[in-house]
Order: C-alpha cells, then sequence, then structure tokens
C-alpha cells in the first residue's frame, strides 16, 4: 500500500475561468494559448460519454475500416468518372451525375453505418455489463442519451469531412448549384441524426438479448429501406433541384418537415432517457408536454395554411390533418392509458398545487386516467379547430367529398378513439387487479381490443346462415372504424343511415368517457408531498437563504 | 468508529419479490460510518438484491433502504453522489486503458477540471495502478481488474461503499492487498458494506456481520454478539491430574455435560452453557479436589456460526 487516499477528501477545482486567465507569452503563442485553453475547458465540460466514445472510437477498427472504405470510393469514383469523361469534362456537365454517385458513398455510412452504430453502442454497453455502472451515475438518462448522440454526430462529421472534397469537386464539374448540394447534405445529416435517435430508443427497448437480436434485424432492414429510398430521392431532387428550389411550397413543406422533425426528435429523446431512468422518476410528462407541442404545431401549420390559402385547400387540410392527429392521438393513447396508476412518491413531489395548475397541468402528471383525458382533450380541440375553420372558409368540395362527408369522417373519428382509448383503459384497469399489466403489455392489449372489435362483425356474419353471404356495410360494422371510416368517405353520407350510426357511436363514446371519468377522479385526488427532512436540510446546505437585508433606509438607522 | 448523526445505511423492512419468489424479506439493520459491515449468506440468499436496491439498480416491493438518510426509491440522484458500487462482475470498457477508464468515470461523477484530475491521480495510487496507467483494460489479470473496479467505485469520493463479493477469484496476495484497502477506507470514515463466501477473511475485517438465508435476516452484530445470542454449546478441552476415569465420571454425573471423549492425556466435552456457566463449571471441580492444569473453550469461527445460526442449511 503506498498511500492512504486522504487525497480523496481533499479536492481542489481549478474554474474554468482560471484556465482562461493562465499567463502567456507573445501575440501568436497567446492566442494559440488562448485557444488551446478554450478547447481544454471544452473538453473539460463536454458530455463524459461523447469523450469516451470518441476516445474508443478512434482505436476501433470498425471506424478506421469504414473511413478508410468510404474515402477509398471516393478516390476511385473521382478516378473513374475523370478517365470515362475524359476531354469532356470542359463541355460536359458531369456534375449532377457525380454528386450522385457521391451522395450514394457518403449515405452508406450515415443512414446505415452511423444509426447502426447507435444502436450498438447502447448494445455493447448491456453486453459488457457497464451499463448499470453507468447509470448509477450522477449523469442524468437525458446525458447519457445525449452523449451517445453526440459520439454519432462526431463519427458523422468525419465521414462528411472524408466526402466534402469530392463533394466540393462535383459541384466545379458544373450542371449542380452549391443550394442543392447543400440542401441535399442537410437532408442527409438530418435523416442520419434522426435514424440515429430512433436506434437508440431500440437499443434501450432491447434490454434483453432475444429482444436485441430481434431488434437488431429489423432495425437492419428498416436502416437498409431507409438507405435504398433515400437513394432514389436523393437522384430525384437533383434531377428536378431546379425547379423544387423556385417553388415556394417546396420551402414551406421543408419547414413543415422540419417542424415535425424536431418536435419528433425531441420526442424520441425523452422517450429514450424514459426508458434509461429510474422507475420513480416521472418519465412521463416530459413527453407530454412534447407532444402537446407537436400538437400546437400541427394546428399552427393548418391555421396559418388556412389564412394564406383561403378556401382552396382548407377542406383538404383539415380531413388530412383529421386522419394523421387521430391515428397520433390513438397510438399515443394507447401508451398513455397503459401507465401504472399509482404515482411514486418522487413524482407526488411535483404535482401542481394552485387551482390554475391544478386545472392545467394536471393532464401532464403520469397515470392512465390523466393520460386519457389528455389525449381526449387533444382530439377533441383537432376536431373543434377543423369545425370553426371550414365553418369559417366555406368552401367547394374537396377531393371529391361533400362538407357533410368531412365533418361526419371527423365526428366518428373523434368517437372512435374516444371509445377505444376509454375502453382500453378501463379493461387495462380491471386486468391490474389480478396481474401486473406492463406498459408494453397494456399496448397490445388497446391492439388486441381494436383487431377484435373490427373482426368480430365479420366472424358473426359468416357463422350467421341468414347474412352469410351479405357483403355489404351495415350498422353491425358499426365497431370496425375502419370500415365505416372508408365507407364515409367512399360512400358518402347516403350510403348507410350514418345519422343512426353517429348517434350509437356519439353515444357509446360519451358512456365510456363518464365511465372514466369515475376512475379519473382518484388520479386528480392526490395532492403534493412534501419534501422529506433529510432533502431539505441538504438544500438548505446547498442553497443558504440569504441574510435578510434592511427593506429600506430607516432600517439601517434605526440598528446603528 | 466515526461518531456521525445518523447511520450512512440503513434498511428499513426491506422486501424484494419476483413473482412468487421473494427474494428479500423483512430486511432490516444499520451501518455507521467507519463501520464495515459484513453481509454473509449462500448463493441466492438475497444478498446480491438487496445490494442492488441499495445501489438504485432496483427497486424494492415494499420498505425503503437510507444512504446517509436518503431514500434510494425517493431520490436516487443524492444517493447516487453519496455511494460506490461495486457489483460481483468487472464492467469494463473496449479499447479504453486504465487512466482513461478511471477518467470517464470521474467525468460521469461530476468531477471537473483539476479536481478530477487529483481524484484519477489519487485512486490510481490507492489501487497501485500509478505505473499502469496507459495499460489497456483488456490486458489486465482479474486481481488487476477487482482493484480497478475498486478504484472506479472510489472515484468520486463516495461515504458509503457497497462491494459485492470483491475478493471473488483472487490470489492470497491480492486479497490481502484489498482487506488492507477496505481496512484504510474504513478508517477515513467510509460504511463499507461487503459481501463474501470467505468466511474467514469477513471475521478479519468486519466490525459487524448479517447472516442472511432465503431472504430472511437471521442475525446481525459483532461475531461476539451473534455467538453468544446464538450459541449455546461449546466444545471444551481439559487438562487434569490424577485418576482420568474418576474425572470422566464426575463430568458425566453433570447435565451441562455432553460427548465426553478422554484420549489419555486431555478431555474434550460439549459444554450447554454461557462463559458464566464454564467459570463456574472450573471452579466446582477445582473445589471437589480435581487439580485443573488447563481449561479452554474454543471459540466458535464465523463459519461455525454461520453453520450454527443457518441450520446447516448451505446451498
Amino acid at each position: 500500500m503506498t498511500s492512504a487516499p486522504s487525497t480523496l477528501t481533499e479536492s481542489m477545482t481549478e474554474s474554468a475561468a482560471e484556465v482562461l486567465s493562465r499567463p502567456s507569452r507573445g501575440r501568436v503563442d497567446e492566442f494559440l494559448q488562448r485557444v488551446g485553453n478554450w478547447v481544454e475547458v471544452a473538453v473539460d465540460r463536454a458530455n463524459p460519454i461523447l469523450v469516451k466514445e470518441v476516445r474508443q472510437a478512434l482505436k476501433s477498427r470498425q471506424f478506421v475500416l469504414t473511413f478508410l472504405v468510404v474515402l477509398i470510393a471516393c478516390w476511385v469514383a473521382s478516378f473513374a468518372v475523370v478517365a470515362i469523361v475524359g476531354p469532356d469534362v470542359y463541355y460536359v456537365a458531369e456534375g449532377s451525375r457525380m454528386l450522385s454517385v457521391y451522395i450514394a458513398i457518403l449515405a452508406f455510412p450515415l443512414v446505415l453505418i452511423v444509426p447502426y452504430s447507435a444502436f450498438r453502442s447502447l448494445a455493447v454497453e448491456q453486453e459488457d455489463n457497464t451499463y448499470e455502472l453507468l447509470s448509477i451515475t450522477t449523469l442524468s438518462p437525458g446525458k447519457i442519451i445525449a452523449g451517445k448522440l453526440g459520439s454519432v454526430t462526431v463519427q458523422m462529421l468525419v465521414y462528411l469531412s472524408a466526402v466534402s472534397p469530392c463533394i466540393a469537386f462535383t459541384f466545379l464539374l458544373r450542371g449542380v448549384d452549391a443550394l442543392t448540394v447543400a440542401i441535399l447534405l442537410g437532408y442527409f445529416v438530418l435523416e442520419s441524426l434522426g435514424l440515429s435517435m430512433l436506434a437508440l430508443l431500440a437499443g434501450t427497448v432491447a434490454r434483453v438479448r432475444y429482444s436485441q437480436a430481434l431488434i437488431s434485424v429489423i432495425l437492419v432492414l428498416g436502416l437498409a429501406g431507409a438507405f435504398f429510398s433515400s437513394l432514389g430521392m436523393a437522384e430525384e431532387f437533383i434531377r428536378n433541384s431546379y425547379s423544387y428550389i423556385r417553388d415556394v411550397w417546396f420551402w414551406v413543406g421543408n419547414l413543415a418537415a422540419l417542424t415535425f422533425y424536431l418536435t419528433t426528435f425531441a420526442l424520441l429523446h425523452a422517450a429514450a432517457a424514459a426508458q434509461v431512468a429510474f422507475p420513480t422518476e416521472n418519465r412521463s410528462t416530459p413527453l407530454r408536454r412534447i407532444m402537446l407541442l407537436q400538437h400546437a404545431c400541427c394546428l399552427s401549420w393548418i391555421s396559418g395554411l388556412a389564412i394564406e390559402e383561403g378556401v382552396s385547400i382548407i377542406r383538404e387540410v383539415v380531413l388530412v390533418t383529421a386522419i394523421f392527429t387521430g391515428i397520433y392521438w390513438y397510438f399515443m393513447g394507447t401508451l398513455l392509458t397503459s401507465e401504472w396508476p399509482h404515482l411514486s412518491r418522487r413524482v407526488q413531489r411535483s404535482l401542481p398545487q394552485s387551482k390554475l395548475g391544478c386545472t392545467f397541468f394536471t393532464w401532464l402528471n403520469p397515470g392512465p386516467g390523466t393520460g386519457y383525458m389528455f389525449c381526449v382533450a387533444n382530439v377533441t380541440m383537432v376536431l373543434a379547430t377543423g369545425l370553426f375553420l371550414i365553418w369559417l372558409l366555406p368552401s367547394t368540395r374537396a377531393m371529391g367529398l361533400s362538407l357533410d362527408q368531412i365533418v361526419f369522417f371527423m365526428i366518428l373519428s373523434w368517437c372512435y378513439v374516444v371509445f377505444f382509448l376509454g375502453l382500453g383503459r378501463l379493461l387495462i384497469g380491471w386486468i391490474r387487479r389480478f396481474i401486473f399489466v406492463s406498459l408494453t403489455a397494456g399496448f397490445l392489449l388497446h391492439v388486441i381490443l381494436l383487431l377484435v372489435s373490427s373482426g368480430a362483425p365479420q366472424i358473426l356474419i359468416y357463422t350467421s346462415s341468414s347474412i352469410r353471404f351479405n357483403y355489404d356495410y351495415s350498422l353491425l360494422h358499426l365497431s370496425n372504424p375502419f370500415w365505416t371510416l372508408y365507407t364515409v368517405m367512399d360512400r358518402g353520407i347516403g350510403g348507410f343511415d350514418i345519422a343512426t350510426a353517429t348517434l350509437i357511436l356519439l353515444a357509446l363514446a360519451l358512456i365510456v368517457f363518464l365511465l372514466n371519468v369515475r376512475a379519473v377522479a382518484g388520479e386528480l385526488q392526490l395532492q403534493r408531498r412534501a419534501l422529506p427532512q433529510r432533502v431539505v436540510e441538504e438544500e438548505e446546505e446547498l442553497h443558504p437563504a440569504p441574510e435578510p437585508g434592511p427593506s429600506n433606509p430607516w432600517d439601517n438607522t434605526a440598528e446603528v | 468508529m466515526i461518531d456521525s448523526p445518523r447511520p450512512l445505511i440503513e434498511l428499513r423492512h426491506l422486501h424484494r419479490y419476483f413473482g412468487k419468489t421473494r427474494a428479500v424479506q423483512d430486511m432490516s439493520f444499520e451501518v455507521l460510518a467507519g463501520e464495515v459491515f459484513g453481509y454473509i449468506g449462500p448463493n441466492g440468499a438475497g444478498k446480491t438484491t438487496s445490494m442492488r436496491i441499495l445501489a438504485t439498480l432496483d427497486e424494492p416491493t415494499a420498505g425503503d433502504a437510507f444512504v446517509d438518510g436518503f431514500s434510494v426509491v425517493d431520490d436516487p440522484d443524492r444517493v447516487r453522489r453519496r455511494l460506490g458500487f461495486m457489483p460481483d462482475y468487472f464492467g469494463t470498457y473496449q479499447n479504453v486503458n486504465v487512466r482513461e477508464y478511471l477518467d470517464f468515470f470521474a467525468r460521469a461523477y461530476g468531477l471537473r477540471g483539476t479536481e478530477r484530475k487529483r481524484a484519477v491521480d489519487s485512486v490510481m495510487d490507492f489501487t497501485m495502478f500509478d505505473t499502469l496507467a496507459n495499460k489497456p483494460i483488456a490486458g489486465l489479470s482479474k486481481g488487476m481488474k477487482q482493484r480497478l473496479c475498486l478504484g472506479r467505485t472510489m472515484i468520486h469520493n463516495p461515504a458509503v461503499l457497497i462491494l459485492d463479493e470483491p475478493a471473488a477469484g483472487l490470489d492470497p496476495r491480492a486479497r490481502i492487498e484489498l482487506r488492507e484497502m477496505i481496512d484504510q477506507l474504513a478508517k477515513i470514515g467510509k460504511a463499507v458494506l461487503i459481501s463474501s463466501h470467505i468466511l474467514t477473511e469477513l471475521a478479519e475485517i468486519c466490525d459487524k456481520v448479517a447472516i442472511i438465508e432465503q431472504g430472511q435476516l437471521l442475525a446481525v452484530g459483532t461475531v461476539e454478539e451473534i455467538s453468544a445470542r446464538s450459541e449455546t454449546a461449546s466444545q471444551v478441552r481439559l487438562r487434569a491430574l490424577g485418576d482420568h476415569q474418576v474425572v470422566v465420571d464426575w463430568l458425566a454425573q453433570r447435565e451441562d455435560i455432553d460427548a465426553v471423549d478422554n484420549d489419555g492425556r486431555s478431555f474434550s466435552f460439549t459444554h450447554v452453557g454461557s462463559e458464566e456457566n464454564q467459570a463456574l463449571l472450573l471452579r466446582d471441580m477445582v473445589q471437589a479436589g480435581f487439580q485443573v492444569v488447563e481449561f479452554s473453550s474454543k471459540t466458535k469461527s464465523l463459519e461455525d456460526l454461520f453453520l450454527h445460526v443457518t441450520e446447516g442449511r448451505v446451498q
């Protein structure tokens, strides 16, 4: 034993300010010193996982090999094209063709290798037994995910740096403009980041070996699909970029897509962080906030389009939004209504206290009841906004659909979402009286409920001798949302007794809703829990209350 | 032992069930600052489960555990700042050397700048890695990896150390080094909870022990306390001058003595009773006129105690 670890208890912190104010000599030296100090501070404050994984990546064979393959592929492609084109290079605009080749080379690491590395980086943590060691450090779940994402971003930048000289070369060959190149690179960077985020989420879900293997296969197939479809879209964009760039709707569409991308990215990040967080953490509220943000962005875009375009496309926009938001909230609702109903003491410490807070923020608290209400409120908001916009901006038929068709379609969609989510929540709550139902099991129960409900009428018909060969839609198929909504769209409101169907569905949705309201009341009665005494003591130690100073000049005088 | 207003580790009626399996049942004990607490039990007794709950890697089904007064369920982030956990596996990264490994965990525990460098240097010095800083972890022996893992556990200078089978697979020299390290850690005020199958080692370094079997705590306290509480019979060796048969007959008459054996030079027998009763037995023998030249009772080892407390149900 060399020495007692007394030094462990004696720590001296050199602040960033001290590092930056180190003395230096000469102007160049001073500049270099300053840059060096900045870098030192930046590395010191960088995410630990980022630092560690960059160190590991630089030593790993996989990274070096992929980098070399990309580099060699770029060189070979460049030499081949120059050799094939020969002297014509001065007359023929070969830039766009070359760009397609380089983009294909770049897409290989960006769309395939980088996202898969992100998945593997989490999987390896589990295989090497380091995941648990990492999870008990003081790194927050968000930082763990951000660190993993940061390291794949660095890898991505390295691959980009290998291909970028070649891409610059295509610009010199003519036939492609700088904006097209920039947009295309932007697309691929965003795609790579988005897929990496998705892969990280998949990595957090895959906890055991067999699920890791299964998810790994699905991921590779998905990435391969993304790779080939990206190449197709890139080719199309390079060919027609001239017309795209001049179209204002291209930019509007891109901006809307970027909004969707960013909010979805944040949602995936929060979901991945929730997966690695300690079970008693509040893992639902951050997700609900982002869902709300995404929903608000969606409604803002619809409203913006309505104001900008007026009557011409409003019905199409409303209809498409109703379809997508209906699916979105049903999917999110299946997860939210499967949450565990008992809030941990830790979560109860942060419950809203004021009446205003309780009114608006209770629905963001974890729990299946609040989750159900949250989804219903958002779907209702879409229905209300859609109906308001249609009323505000009456127009002619859209997509061959009448106003009645669109209105009934929206109302029926609302009924189905409210009914199925509510029934699923009641079913899960009932099963939980006997056995533990996990989030995944709850989600599967919702899916089974929907499938059974959709398939049951058909089974009933097939087993009945009197109506066996009746293939037409009837009210018996009301429990099948897909067929009902399709019939509204396809045959219009005269195709069947839509008034009766709507009344039945509305009544069912309201009954299920009211049954849920009764159950949700229990979740709403929870009060904020006081902080434990030990936590209060530590907070007072860490953040002592400031000494009360004089509130006016006479206070001081009085003391004197 | 260091005076502290509150125990650094506290288990309060801790339960952990996995389906119908009751891994931990109603477990309660405390560990104070500067105390080395041994955790003894056969495989599957619930040692690792309760340690994992303390390390905020698992949740209890009921009850709670506290580290420096903070609940592992409600405040895992505050617990993690105060706790170092060394599991019974290594958990090492590929393509990383010793310094990088420790540096990573120092960063992960929020140490910055010089503070981090000093912590890494101190730990490398303490675990005797100062000359092997750039050695890849993959090339380390098992003993070295154990030392490195202990270093990682204490990189953020935690008040509480939980060591799950730290001596498993170590050679005798490495075990001695590990024992010395734990001893030093206790001297500077750390609370150390340590589990091991090597009971002789635990007996040497532990201030207190807890014997656990099938998820239940059977005994807690110092070895002497448990021995005194649980022990009713002890093995006594006696040497007396004179006719041995008389001695045997005299001993056989007593109700508190059993299984008397005479090897020609000395006697051995089982005495049922406390140490005070043994003193009374000696007094009676002397008063009866026996010339007693040696009277010794064998102190039970931790192994004996463990076997006795667990009623031989060790798997």
